[in-house]
């Protein structure tokens, strides 16, 4: 059907044509308070086409996919694009074919034929042997994806993907969160996440009310993955372009400490957001945005590349490139050996709301929730509760001073785009608080 | 098959199941991009879907899908039922629903110039017209991001006690973020406009000359803001404050599903208890409700996705914990009916507990009374950052449009004003509010997988007294 669609489209008069057809069977549990609130199903499948007339840009979306409702798209599609006023900077689609390298630890058939309900009930389990509640989700299942364009590339993929997020509390105030994510069932250890969540719940102990302050803070990969994340997004070509990036201007200047190396390895085997093809049907690669520090590419489409005068990053977004796999570089130290040096500091463990004041200036704030423990000449002495990251995004990581050595996937409801990082110490970081 | 036959074959289908609802839905919607006075894209869309929801045993299931023949809808329907029979080994609390009447409803929004009849062309040439009103001011706009949207939602509930409710509702929605420069130094400025109605809602909001005044605005502030005065202030807020505080911090902790827990490990709970019911949070003069009957209002709606009847829901009266938004999975946890809380923003989504038109109902002071007597304190206007923690206890605003006030005068921009303060202060400060109540649309997120909804939420000016401000960076 997505050939069909870009013959159709061709003929119809469209310079550029990209059909992808996706299909989903996933699962998911939630549970909370210990129990399953809710089970829920998705089969679905969905074609998305998008054309060009002469620059002139334009979409849709069908799910009722037959010859005819594909007909009745592209028809109207070709009317909307007469009302449309050309796009003087669109640089077209990628020229295929293109080749496939089939990457592997994308694709495991056990994870559709396992017992969910008992992979939940491990994961609680494990939790309750330091925590007295948990709440959380299970999300299980197969997806694929087939695309075809008027530039002559044709591709196909499937993948599976298992994941679990769980949160677990003790008294008031004492929580902790954590998550495994895998795209095999051999990668995926709920019970070790259910675990960690509830020591974290466990460290937070009687938190006291925080203080507002400059420290130096050690983030788990928890709580700093929603922060690369964004830094990875912000490169962008589109966010740069629309004024939602800090990024815009600093090519090859430095925008982090030389510490920081942040690439998107949209190819990387077993990575949770790995895929083999961009949105325009260019095998994907492994892209460089910050190397030591300094502010590499930014992530390209074909047209955006066409733009900077660069090559494709295999990044498409056709409109706006985005990245897949996000990974932060890691340092030499361990994780242990880095609480140790800590004098006095902060392990923040989780951050969410992040929301930002200015994104050409980078100002934001972001909320640290579940554990926030004290650390003292290396030691965990107590937690705080009540905190507010108030910061400039690239100040900080420009002060980020270390980073472990072991990477952990992260993906969850606050960090849409999967990231592979480990523990960050950052220094100085500003804390504030509510003032009354 | 038509949407009607879908929804009644599912629930057929379903016979077996101790509870059974089907929702069909399907949404015709329009969209269209303009970023720093180039059209980006243009994007039309149909979609439809069927969502089946079942208890099976204390366990609720739900299978969602958009293949609508026959087989697949049955298939669907079966999935739903053998996989919560599955998981009854982790259902140790039984889910049980509120006893309701059943809904019987077929509503919808009245258009006075009909979304269908309103051309791409126009709705272009209006984005292009709102883009060229803003650079006509001279002001340096590096980046300038404009979307217009709008969708037809059609739902088709059936449920298996004898609800039947069919409703259409037309939104639209635009949106727009700027950034404003000048000597290195720049300021932005997000907001949206949204209602449930015709074209006519777009035309009222008048956007270009609005956006005009915006740009404008942001010069000044660039140019002529000065540094917050330090000490204890009084502080007067405006609407577009007043709702974002109603929302985060009334709306969202008075979220039965929150209070209960369901959400803890993503959009968080509630530092409101049950228990808490009948005490006091807010000084004698705070009110806050949220309508979802209210006419044109982007959250409107008539039933809810569960079949009930929508009532106005008062959450604070008087400065007291009044009532929570309530489902009726939460109603049932409580021990009481549900009040027609519950929505879903597409077919492929549960119906969670979420709010609808939230705001701080009008007071008896004039705005400008509110001003007289604060001898040193500032107004703030609009803001951009803003966030809250999952509990809703610590609430932030960083203000943009903001000024101080001597005297009862206002008198100069000042920068970056920071309200960084607990829930229960914030609500025990206000000590006067205004009469003249106005509405900000937005899309509110909640839910897994997340499921941002249409509100609104308002209010009228409201006065603090002796607020201490925070800091910046």
């Amino acid at each position: 059907m997505i050939t069909y669609a870009v013959k159709k489209a061709v003929k119809l008069g469209a310079t550029d044509a990209v059909a992808q057809l996706s299909k989903e069977n996933r699962s998911q549990i939630r549970f909370a308070n210990n129990t399953m609130t809710t089970l829920q199903n998705w089969e679905t499948e969905k074609l998305e086409l998008f054309l060009s007339f002469n620059k002139c840009i334009v979409s849709t979306t069908i799910d009722i996919i037959t010859k005819k409702s594909v007909d009745d798209a592209v028809a109207n599609l070709a009317k909307l694009a007469k009302t449309a006023r050309p796009k003087e900077d669109f640089g077209g689609i990628a020229q295929g074919p293109f080749k496939y390298r089939k990457i592997a630890g994308g694709y495991d058939k056990r994870i559709l034929n396992c017992d969910l309900a008992d992979k939940v009930d491990g994961a609680i389990n494990a939790a309750l042997k330091n925590a007295q509640k948990t709440a959380g989700v299970l999300y299980a299942g197969e997806e694929s994806v087939e695309l075809a364009t008027s530039g002559g590339a044709h591709a196909s993929e499937k993948g599976t993907s298992i994941e679990l997020s769980l949160r677990a509390f003790c008294a008031k105030d004492e929580s902790g969160h954590s998550v495994s994510c895998s795209k095999s069932l051999s990668g995926f250890n709920p019970e070790a996440a259910g675990s960690k969540a509830a020591l974290l719940a466990r460290l937070a102990k009687s938190p006291v009310e925080g203080s507002p302050g400059k420290y130096d803070v050690l983030f788990d990969p928890m709580a700093f993955a929603d922060l690369v994340a964004l830094t990875a997004g912000f490169a962008s070509a589109f966010y740069v372009e629309t004024g939602f990036s800090f990024l815009a201007d600093k090519l090859g200047k430095p925008v982090a400490s030389p510490a920081v190396s942040i690439s998107d390895a949209a190819n990387m085997p077993g990575g949770f957001g790995t895929e083999s093809f961009d949105d325009e049907g260019v095998p994907t690669q492994t892209t460089d945005i910050i190397k030591r520090g300094t502010l590499n590419t930014y992530l390209h489409n074909t047209s955006t590349a066409r733009k900077y005068l660069v090559k494709t990053t295999a990044n498409a977004g056709l409109i706006n490139p985005s990245p897949r796999n996000v990974v932060l570089e890691p340092g030499p130290r361990s994780k242990e050996d880095m609480v140790k040096n800590i004098r006095d500091g902060l392990y923040i463990t989780n951050v969410w709301y992040t929301r930002f004041q200015n994104y050409k200036t980078s100002d934001f704030s972001t909320i640290p929730r579940d554990a926030i423990l004290v650390i003292k000449d290396g030691e965990f002495v107590g937690s705080v509760k009540n905190v507010r990251i108030t910061e400039n995004l690239e100040g900080l990581l420009k002060r980020v001073a270390a980073v472990s050595n072991k990477p952990e996937w992260v993906h969850w409801w606050e960090v849409e785009t999967p990231v592979y990082l480990p523990y960050v110490f950052a220094e100085k970081v500003n804390i504030t608080k509510s003032t009354m | 098959m038509v949407a009607g036959d879908i929804a009644e074959f599912a629930l057929k289908a379903a016979a077996k199941a101790d509870y059974a609802e089907a929702r069909f839905e399907s949404a015709r919607s329009n969209e269209f991009v303009l970023k720093n006075g180039v059209l980006e894209a243009s994007e039309t869309s149909d979609t439809a879907g069927l969502c089946i929801r079942v208890i099976v045993k204390g366990a609720q299931g739900s299978a969602f899908t958009n293949m609508l023949g026959k087989p697949f809808v049955k298939a669907a329907v079966n999935r739903a039922i053998k996989m919560a029979g599955q998981c009854v080994k982790i259902a140790k609390m039984p889910i049980k629903f509120s006893p309701e009447s059943p809904g019987k409803a077929n509503y919808s929004v009245a258009e006075r110039i009909p979304l269908a009849d309103v051309s791409s062309d126009v709705k272009i040439r209006e984005l292009v017209n709102i883009d060229k009103s803003m650079l006509a001011t001279g002001v340096n706009l590096p980046a300038r991001f404009l979307t217009l949207r709008d969708e037809t939602r059609e739902k088709y509930y059936v449920n298996s006690e004898g609800s039947f409710v069919r409703s259409k509702i037309p939104r639209v929605l635009f949106d727009y973020m700027l950034t404003a420069s000048s000597d290195g130094k720049t300021m932005q400025r997000m907001f949206s406009f949204g209602a449930s109605a015709g074209w006519e809602a777009f035309k009222k909001w008048a956007v270009a000359e609005k956006l005009a005044e915006e740009a404008n605005l942001l010069k000044k502030i660039l140019h002529t803001a000065q540094p917050m005065p330090s000490g204890e202030l009084d502080v007067v807020l405006s609407p577009e404050l007043v709702g974002i505080a109603s929302h985060e911090s009334v709306g969202h902790p008075y979220e039965a599903d929150r209070i209960l827990g369901r959400e803890a490990a993503q959009a968080g709970e509630s530092f409101v208890t049950r228990e808490m019911l009948g005490t006091k949070i807010g000084s004698d003069v705070v009110n806050v409700v949220d309508d979802p009957r209210l006419p044109g209002s982007y959250g409107y709606y008539l039933f809810d996705d569960e079949g009930v009847k929508a009532n106005r829901r008062y959450l604070i009266k008087n400065g007291i914990i009044n009532s929570f938004l309530q489902n009726r999975w939460s109603g049932a946890s409580f021990g009481i009916a549900s009040n027609g809380s519950s929505r879903s923003n597409s077919w492929d989504a549960e119906p969670i507990v979420r709010m609808a038109n939230t705001y701080v109902m009008a007071g008896e002071y004039a705005t400008e009374e509110l001003f007289k007597d604060i001898k040193k304190g500032v107004y703030i206007k609009s803001y951009m950052e803003w966030n809250i923690d999952d509990k809703r206890f610590n609430q932030r605003y960083t203000g943009l449009e903001a000024y101080l006030i001597e005297n009862g005068e206002l008198k100069h921009l000042v920068r970056n004003p920071v309200l960084e303060i607990t829930t229960p202060v914030f609500w025990s400060s206000v000590d006067a509010v205004g009469k003249n109540v106005e509405y900000v649309a937005g899309n509110c997120g909640k839910g897994e997988p997340m499921q941002g909804i249409p509100v609104w939420f308002g209010g009228p000016h409201i006065r603090l007294r002796k607020i201490k401000f925070g800091a910046h960076i």
